[in-house]
């Protein structure tokens, strides 16, 4: 026995010399690396190992695209203007070039009675935009970017059927210019190499590379999605590989292809660092040549590199944030997680305040509406009513997210958007008591008996409905389960899955929901019809159709007047609310937490993590001046 | 063990593996999900027309066209030549090639685990064995108790927050640089080992009380046989009885149940090497279930059951080699 016990000794011996030149090698560099480097910590189960930007969906990939990639313009929600990306600035103009501004130059802020007056008596179907790109913008191969960069990017969206279905990463809907296979059916975009035949469009001499127009249709809202979300690809990468057995958005490609998608050639402030990277980290390296710069001339992000670490589980990533092997985490903590770290020397908690509103969906168009007729109870606007009423917000923001979020009306519009809330919608902030007898009211006006267990009765059934939603949102379920209780409705938790939107959304196939709903200024165009009047696959998931709100919502999409577009919207909020369809719960804070003992200097953004541009931006090694 | 019991046995397992390509082809397509949905999730303002388009060509491009049965049948033969399909994910990877780069790193900790609950399971049963009704005994029954009842991934925990976060002695999670930092050299291997530690350590503890409690009552059974007894009466020493004979014949069933182990070698630590980062067999099926990669899913579960299969055919096989007694497709 005794030599047994030796020779165990002996392997366990041999084993940590073994290793002992491994612990070299160790989780905890971020420790001693007086580098400006940036250790920033991911939950998620993968890291994508090629970067095509209209096809970084998920997870990472939006994140990493965005910083290697540009946009035309980024979009302030503060201020509502578009602040200079690889463009320095815009303005709509006339069919014959003439500045709409305030000033009569280019450079001017947009005349929106101007742009009314001059384009509402127009039979024309679009608007002209002129665009002017930065003369010092240049690709991370060193090959200058040029406006036809983005005629390109523009019309290849246009032409391929998978890159324009890339939808919110690439789409062109709203810009009038149609390619297909290469042939150009309708140009609604110029440059000095693209020119309108009719020599309309000025492009005075040494603006051939920067400036360019473009016809979009004509709502306000039409510049966003062109302006901020589609990411501008290089012509002289794609233009000689993309054929139409080889598109862009490619899933199978080959060859120089596959090589293009896994060394990314953008023109953002970061540059993918393709040695270090692997399938757990990211590495992005600041772009030296990146044309912006803060006001004394220096780069205007401060830190040299980014190393991007993957983590399976959010419980390890916070442990790791706790014990200084990262910087910051690219996610949102619960609550929980913030109590038991905001009392802990070195670690900034960054509280933002939410953009997002989780609302309750009602399903009123079943696509099974049997079940003994309950399923079709939501058509009954009284009916939907009285669940408005039952759901306590506050109860929920106290307890599901232990007071880091806020209250919101029935309008679904934050009450700091100053420009757009219209109190007349809050329709749900009087006291609870009083809330709930309106709401018993209804309810034994409609179905006034009740079970043994205080359910009330339909045709001799318990009304019960199942509320489809992700698993991490029981707590939310529970509450609501007591709170509906009190009206004698009975909520039963239904799993939503992974793909919940092609399995029970788009089909109507559910009676109560969880969404989250953003409306603003940017997306009011947009979002309104697709929460509200679409009815084939968008985010109107129970098909609420009104021919009124429709109506009101056309109105305020193709207004040109921005005062009645602000008035509508808030005529909007009114009617959204009193159809009790989406019905509120909460819009929460955005939480997150950094360490403070390499890099002061974390910018807490509306909606945002602490990593966020402007963090990186204002970030500053600690001791050093 | 007649030609024609290793036939049948042969036969029998080529058998159950079709069965089981078969059910991990149908499986996944039982689903509600449909593949190319998750590919190109459907946007906001398309009309069911123009999704219906997209998602044909995408069926096209991943051989998600035609019957179930043409597609299955398509299965089948890449299979029998040795092609498991290409994966979902950009780039189209073969799943042969993502396999092979994760294989590796899962046996790592598998088999070192294997080899180490084999060990000290022998030794500290052994001693159990010898100190019958000790406090090392009772040390013993206890501690079965509680790895019967605690899971790995728990124990897995505990390690991650102790060893790894409280006290650092050991990496708590998988350094990111390890795989593609390594190298085959000895600071690259040591790293390995020293990343390792943790998972190995949360997978062996069950292993190594499991073990050790057969070693224990195999020994005490055999201690008891006659061969034993004639031992000990021609005047050998307790130690020499219990090495030279006890030991040797209570090892049998262990080295059979060792061989039965094999079966789970690939595919026993996917939450493991969840919890850890580590960049093995587990985390790959995680990833592939998660994005609905079918080819993948597929890929993975017919290697870990032809695994398996195997593991228990050789097994079964062997068994008439340990043990002469045991007589296989034999008639007495």
């Amino acid at each position: 026995m005794k030599r047994l016990i030796s020779a165990a000794l002996t392997i366990c011996l041999m084993l940590a010399l073994f290793v002992t030149p491994g612990c070299k090698t160790s989780i905890g560099q971020r420790k001693n690396d007086q580098s400006s480097t940036l250790y920033v910590g991911y939950v998620g189960s993968s890291f994508p190992t090629s970067f095509m930007p209209w096809l970084s969906r998920d997870g990472i990939a939006p994140t990493v695209a965005s910083m290697v990639y540009n946009t035309l313009f980024s979009y302030d929600d503060e201020s509502g203007d578009f602040e200079p990306l690889i463009a320095k600035n815009w303005c709509y103009v006339s069919l014959d070039g003439e500045p709409l501004t305030t000033d009569g130059t280019y450079e001017g802020k947009t005349d929106y009675a101007a742009v009314e007056e001059y384009y509402s008596d127009l039979s024309d179907d679009y608007m002209a935009v002129r665009i002017e790109l930065y003369d010092n913008v240049y690709w991370s191969d060193g090959e200058r970017l040029t406006v036809e960069d983005v005629y390109y990017s523009f019309d290849v969206a246009t032409d391929n059927t998978l890159s324009n279905h890339a939808g919110a990463l690439a789409w062109t809907a709203d810009l009038c210019h149609e390619s297909n296979k290469g042939k150009l059916i309708r140009q609604g975009m110029f440059t000095a190499k693209h020119p309108d035949l009719s020599g309309t469009y000025p492009i005075r001499e040494g603006e051939e590379d920067t400036v360019m127009y473009l016809h979009v249709n004509k709502i306000f809202g039409s510049v966003t999605t062109l302006f901020n979300t589609i990411l501008i690809i290089p012509e002289h990468i794609w233009k000689p590989i993309v054929s139409e057995s080889q598109q862009l958005n490619n899933k199978n490609p080959q060859g120089e292809f596959l090589d293009q998608y896994r060394n990314p050639v953008g023109s953002g402030a970061w540059i993918l660092n393709t040695n270090e990277t692997n399938t757990q980290m990211i590495v992005l390296d600041r772009n030296p040549d990146y044309h912006l710069k803060a006001s004394d001339g220096s780069p205007l992000y401060k830190v040299d590199k980014i190393k991007i670490l993957l983590y399976l589980d959010s419980n390890t990533a916070i442990f790791a944030l706790r014990k200084g092997y990262i910087d910051i985490l690219d996610s949102a903590v619960s609550s929980n997680y913030v109590s038991l770290m905001e009392k802990e020397d070195n670690i900034y908690i960054s509280r933002s305040s939410g953009s997002a509103v989780s609302c309750l969906v009602l399903n009123v168009e079943p696509s099974s509406p049997f079940d003994n007729g309950i399923k079709l109870l939501f058509k009954d606007k009284s009916f939907r009513r009285a669940i408005a009423l039952a759901v306590d917000q506050q109860e929920l923001v106290d307890k599901i997210l232990d007071g880091s979020g806020k209250t919101v009306s029935a309008g679904l519009i934050l009450s700091d958007n100053k420009l757009l809330y219209e109190e007349k919608s809050d329709l749900l902030s009087f006291p609870l008591e009083k809330r709930l007898k309106i709401a018993n009211e209804l309810m034994d006006g409609l179905y006034p008996q009740k079970d043994a267990d205080g359910y009330r009765l339909y045709n001799g059934k318990r009304i019960s409905f199942e509320l489809l939603t992700g698993a991490g949102a029981q707590d939310t379920v529970s509450y609501l389960q007591r709170q509906l209780s009190k009206i004698g409705i009975e909520l039963v938790f239904k799993a939503s899955g992974s793909s919940p939107e092609t399995t029970y959304l788009y089909r109507s196939d559910f009676d109560i929901t969880t969404q989250a709903v953003i409306l603003s200024m940017a997306n009011a165009d947009v979002m309104y019809r697709a929460h509200f009047v679409t009815t084939e696959r968008s985010s109107n998931y129970g098909k609420y159709s009104d021919e009124v709100l429709t109506k009101k919502i056309e109105e305020m999409r193709h207004t040109l007047n921005r005062d009645l577009k602000i008035k509508l919207i808030k005529e909007l909020q009114i009617l959204t609310a009193e159809a009790y369809y989406k019905i509120p719960l909460y819009c929460s804070d955005v939480l997150s937490a950094a360490r403070t003992d390499r890099f002061s200097g974390y910018v807490s953004m509306p909606g945002a993590t602490a990593f966020n541009n402007e963090t990186l931006k204002n970030l500053k090694m600690v001791g050093v001046s | 063990m007649s030609k024609i019991y290793v036939i049948k046995r042969i036969l029998y397992t080529v058998l159950v593996f079709f069965i089981v390509v078969t059910l991990c082809f149908f499986i996944p397509r039982m689903g509600v999900d449909d593949p190319c949905a998750r590919y190109y999730p459907a946007q906001g303002n398309m009309s069911d027309e123009s999704y219906e388009t997209i998602k044909e060509l995408t069926r096209q491009q991943y051989g998600l066209d035609g019957s179930t049965w043409s597609q299955y049948t398509r299965y089948i033969n890449n299979l029998i030549h040795g092609d498991l399909g290409t994966s979902y994910r950009a780039g189209s990877p073969k799943v042969m090639d993502l396999i092979a780069d994760r294989l590796p790193w899962t046996l790592v900790l598998s088999v070192s685990s294997m080899v180490l609950c084999f060990f000290f399971g022998v030794i500290i049963g052994t001693h159990c064995a010898v100190k019958r009704g000790g406090w090392q005994d009772r040390a013993l029954m206890n501690a079965s108790t509680i790895t019967t009842a605690v899971p790995s991934f728990f124990i897995a925990l505990l390690l991650t927050f102790f060893l790894g976060f409280q006290w650092e002695i050991f990496p708590a999670y998988t350094d990111q640089n390890l795989v593609s930092s390594f190298d085959w050299s000895l600071e690259s291997m040591g790293a390995v080992a020293y990343n390792a530690a943790l998972p190995v350590l949360s997978t062996m503890l069950g292993g190594i009380i499991s073990n050790a409690q057969s070693v224990r009552n195999s020994v005490i059974s055999a201690a008891r046989e006659n061969f034993a007894v004639t031992a000990k009466a021609k005047g050998i020493t307790n130690r020499g009885v219990l090495y030279k004979h006890v030991l040797r014949n209570a090892l049998l069933p262990i080295v059979t149940g060792l061989g039965m182990s094999l079966s789970g070698l690939i595919g026993g630590s996917v939450v493991i090497e969840q919890i850890f980062n580590w960049h093995g067999m587990g985390t790959l099926y995680l990833e592939a279930n998660n994005t609905n990669d079918y080819p993948l899913m597929m890929g993975i579960m017919i290697l870990i059951s032809a695994f398996a299969l195997a593991a228990n055919l050789i097994t079964d096989l062997c068994y008439g080699l340990l043990d002469p007694r045991v007589t296989l497709g034999e008639k007495v």
